[in-house]
């Protein structure tokens, strides 16, 4: 009680920073709970890097994967073309990048455009889902995944000029231990401590197996800042970040725009031997409304925008003179039901409500149709998690089976709610007031009481509130986003854990099964073997209806046609990278064209 | 607010020959006790009316009618009134006729739905038409709340005077000077009401201090002349004179405000509907519906314009008939 009374107290912080920084993006964080986010079209917990993956490089070739919705390109394609210096991008943000600080703030997709264009990761994410070096050159782990040896890149510096080294990693450590994200990320990969055993070589210990263990290295954990600048001021630090990467700082004027010049010292070149990055400059400016910001693009205010709202991708396919760069993630909205309370107790009724949810009309009301997938796992088809067993296995819309589900709990003499056999059951359905959210609940809302089984009392919280209320154990029906484009384990793992041992088992359902299979997939790296044990837990997931879901989450990056490079970038390792998930960008070899 | 000692010269109230206009301050014929001045007709109000606000409350009545059709339709003949289904989505699973529906979202006006239809196909006139309902209590919830606790407070202190009024008065400034709808923000999401009836008391209860103020205004300007002194003089008991004398003359004042007031208050549930923290989903409000259809304004501007249409008219037309009996209260303080 106690325990998770403290992790409670942990974990509403952690959340609601989560979502303050998130307006619009959310989480990048290697934490449990970026696993898990309010379903809210201005959200959601993904990594910036992340995505789980199968090991193996790609030679740099083209990785295409299927269009999965109609009229969307959702392929990873090396751009062809001469590389050209110079140029100036203006980037519309939907959010400002409060801090910039990697150990201690959140940062959404918004803060990690500006935050990776000046600091960079010791692991990334490659296009089929695996994970290469980029500041490390290589990591390796002993025969359970407890202790992992990684070598770090030579001849790397700092903005400031400071060396980048092994000793810096040990230096970043105390401060990534003393803030927020930092020691969240820590405690997700189950760091027990690391040590400098070479001048470029580290090696990290864990607490338990761990073979996602480089997944959590292209995310916080990963990030790499210059120690001694961020223990010497760290909240300049949040004005003048200090990192490695091919832009520096030049000017930041907060809620106005942010800019960042090209760093001539930059260590990486292309496969052709021209130094990187391309660019001259990049201007990030935040514009938080939506139409404005697309508006902005097409006038040529701006000659970049991200959006992560399916509205907005709808609107942008419609215009004309722009190219867009649209990305189907993991995340995968609905909602859960808390299984502590009656009648959510009984997987009658759980399923009843699953079996009478109409996905493609919820779809449709979120404005995601033609733009969105119905989701039926934690993995959109083009993940290597993605299985047709577990697609199959999620029930699609049959109003009768529902009615008939959730009868039979009403009429059941023992039923949990301890109302006489007969009455109605009673469901609050919550979610934030966003728009597309309040459309959303309101055609479940019809169904389900159309059945004329089931009350239902729809409630709105703002976003802070709605994740409170999920902490704090006073939701029922509650909308949320699962997964993220991170390693499966990172969204999994506290979900299935033992409710009383993890705070982001929100749903405070435990399966014993899921629970060993996921600390199954924790103990090897090899993607088959990880796919079929994930698999199984999506099919209990199926099978224990413990979750709604309407569809994948959708984003984009819309740029004028001259701007190149923002989806085939390569690995240091000649290797394709995983393009722009959740509409975030990497800049090195981005080029304008003449 | 107009007082009446800022009204503009008119005609005397002898002049007009009208009875229910020689009651303030007419030191030469005191009130008789138990004197009640004699009403004049709606109709002759309304025809001395200016077009505008003839128009402005032809528009208030189709409102209210509006509204209280709407809830017979719901309440007492289930729905079987000839208007649609204000819930119903004509393009989702229709659990009583066991189809899905073919109504296109989003559709501009028809000969079938008048005003269109919103992002979940659902009838945008019918939606408006019981909307209205919303704005109607909370408009009379609010008031009466307002007019009755803040009228006789005002009266009171106006009258009174002394210590009574220095305490009232302050609690009443301390209330005014907290932003109210930020308190009633505040309130609403914390407490997480949502019922209807709650919302418009606590509108009313954030709008007593400034009813307070004008009754109070206006009570002491009432209590200074010459029939009140007179009845003081007579022997008349303070509670007769302050029912007799002040009430009567400080209400229609107070009535008058009223419907300005009324204006803000729709204005202020049209903000907590657009943030979500007003009466629970999926009643319609003109608040709410502005804020679903906002998504879609690009692609179909009308389910934006019509509550928002509702929603100025409505305010305006308050504004109108409020202003014009504001003027006639003035009118009527113009004769002392």
């Amino acid at each position: 009680m106690h325990r998770r009374g403290v992790k409670r107290a942990l974990a509403i912080p952690l959340l609601l920073s989560m979502v303050v920084a998130a307006c619009g993006g959310d989480d990048d964080g290697d934490t449990a709970s970026d696993d898990t986010s309010v379903e809210a079209t201005t959200g959601d917990a993904t990594d910036d890097t992340g995505d789980g993956g199968d090991d193996g490089g790609d030679d740099g070739g083209d990785v295409t994967t299927p269009a999965t919705v109609e009229d969307t390109d959702t392929s990873i394609v090396r751009e062809e073309g001469e590389r050209t210096y110079g140029g100036d991008v203006i980037f519309g943000l939907e959010a400002e990048a409060v801090g910039m600080r990697p150990w201690e703030d959140a940062c959404g997709e918004p803060c990690l455009n500006i935050q990776l264009s000046m600091m960079e990761q010791l692991m990334r994410e490659r296009a089929d889902g695996s994970y290469g070096p980029w500041l490390a050159t290589d990591i390796t782990s002993n025969d359970d995944f407890t202790v992992w040896t990684m070598t770090l890149r030579d001849g790397v510096t700092f903005h400031n000029g400071e060396p980048f080294n092994a000793q810096t990693i040990v230096d970043m450590y105390p401060v990534q231990q003393s803030g927020t994200s930092g020691a969240a990320a820590i405690n997700a990969a189950k760091l027990a401590s690391l040590e400098a055993t070479g001048d470029m070589e580290i090696t990290y210990t864990l607490s338990t197996p761990n073979s996602a263990f480089p997944a959590s290295l292209a995310g916080v954990l990963g990030r790499v800042f210059e120690p001694k600048a961020a223990a010497a001021d760290p909240d300049g630090f949040t004005m003048n970040p200090i990192g490695t990467g091919p832009f520096v700082m030049d000017k930041r004027d907060i809620d106005n725009e942010t800019v960042v010049v090209r760093n001539e010292n930059y260590w990486m070149s292309d496969p052709d031997g021209n130094q990187l990055p391309y660019l001259d400059s990049i201007t990030f400016r935040p514009i938080p409304d939506e139409g404005t910001r697309l508006d902005s693009l097409l006038s040529g205010t701006v000659n970049m925008m991200h959006s992560l709202r399916q509205g907005t991708i709808r609107d942008a396919r419609g215009a004309d003179g722009i190219q867009l760069y649209e990305f189907q993630g993991n995340n995968t909205g609905g909602g859960m039901y808390n299984t502590a309370v009656p009648p959510f107790d009984d997987v009658r009724v759980r399923r009843g409500l699953n079996l009478m949810n109409n996905q493609e009309a919820v779809i449709d009301a979120l404005g995601g149709t033609g733009i969105s997938l119905p989701a039926t796992q934690w993995f959109s088809p083009d993940s290597p998690y993605w299985t047709q067993e577990a697609a199959d296995a999620w029930p699609t819309f049959d109003f009768e089976a529902g009615v008939e589900s959730i009868q039979a709990y009403i009429d059941d003499p023992a039923r949990s709610d301890g109302k006489a056999p007969g009455e109605l059951i009673d469901v609050e359905l919550s979610c934030p007031p966003d728009p597309t959210l309040i459309a959303a609940m309101q055609v479940i809302e019809q169904v389900w009481t159309g059945s004329g089984l089931v009350n239902v009392t729809l409630t709105q919280f703002d976003q802070a509130t709605h994740i409170s209320n999920a902490v704090n154990d006073a939701h029922r029906a509650h909308c949320w986003r699962w997964s993220s484009n991170q390693d499966p384990s990172l969204a999994i793992d506290p979900v299935v854990a033992p409710p009383e041992e993890s705070v982001s088992n929100f749903p405070n359902f435990f399966n014993e099964e899921s629970f060993q299979l996921a600390q199954q997939a924790l103990q090897t790296d090899d993607v088959e073997e990880r796919t079929e044990l994930y698999k199984e837990i999506m099919l209990n997931f199926a099978e224990d209806s413990i979750f709604w879901y309407s569809g994948y989450t959708a984003t984009m990056v819309a740029v004028d046609p001259s701007i190149q490079g923002i989806n085939g970038w390569l690995l240091p390792d000649g290797t394709l990278g995983n393009g722009f998930p959740n509409a975030f960008v990497t800049f090195t070899e981005v080029w304008i064209e003449q | 607010m107009a007082s009446t000692d800022t009204a503009p010269s008119a005609p005397s109230d002898s002049s007009t020959g009208d009875p229910s206009r020689h009651a303030i301050g007419d030191a030469a014929r005191p009130v008789p006790q138990g004197h009640k001045p004699k009403r004049q007709p709606l109709w002759k109000i309304f025809r001395s009316m200016p077009i505008v606000v003839k128009m402005a409350s032809i528009w208030l009545t189709l409102v209210v009618v509006g509204a209280i059709y709407s809830k017979l339709d719901v309440t007492v003949f289930d729905g079987a009134l000839p208007l649609q289904d204000p819930n119903l989505q004509l393009n989702n699973f229709n659990p009583a006729t066991g189809e899905f529906g073919t109504v296109e979202p989003l559709s501009a006006p028809s000969a079938s739905h008048w005003l269109g239809t919103d992002a979940l196909a659902r009838d945008t006139f019918s939606r408006i038409v019981h909307g209205s309902w919303v704005s109607v209590i909370v408009v009379v919830v609010s008031v009466l709340c307002g007019v009755v606790i803040g009228g006789l407070l005002g009266s009171l202190v106006g009258f009174v005077r002394k210590k009574t009024e220095t305490i009232v008065m302050a609690v009443v400034d301390v209330v005014l000077a907290f932003p109210a709808l930020i308190l009633l923000l505040a309130l609403v999401s914390i407490f997480e009401v949502r019922d209807l009836f709650i919302i418009s008391f606590v509108i009313g209860v954030l709008s007593i201090p400034i009813y307070t103020r004008v009754a109070r205004a206006n009570s002491l300007a009432v209590s200074n002349r010459e029939f009140v002194t007179a009845a003081r003089a007579i022997g008349t008991k303070p509670t007769r004179i302050l029912r007799r004398e002040i009430i009567p003359n400080v209400l229609p004042t107070l009535l008058a405000y009223a419907m300005v007031a009324a204006a803000s208050v729709i204005v202020v549930e049209g903000a907590l509907s657009f943030l979500g923290l007003s009466v629970q989903l999926p009643t319609s409000t003109w608040g709410n519906m502005i804020n679903q259809a906002r998504r879609d304004i690009k692609e179909n501007v009308w389910q934006v314009l019509f509550p928002s249409l509702s929603l100025t008219i409505t305010v305006l037309s308050l504004n109108q008939v409020g202003d014009f009996f504001q003027k006639r209260s003035a009118f009527r303080g113009s004769a002392l």
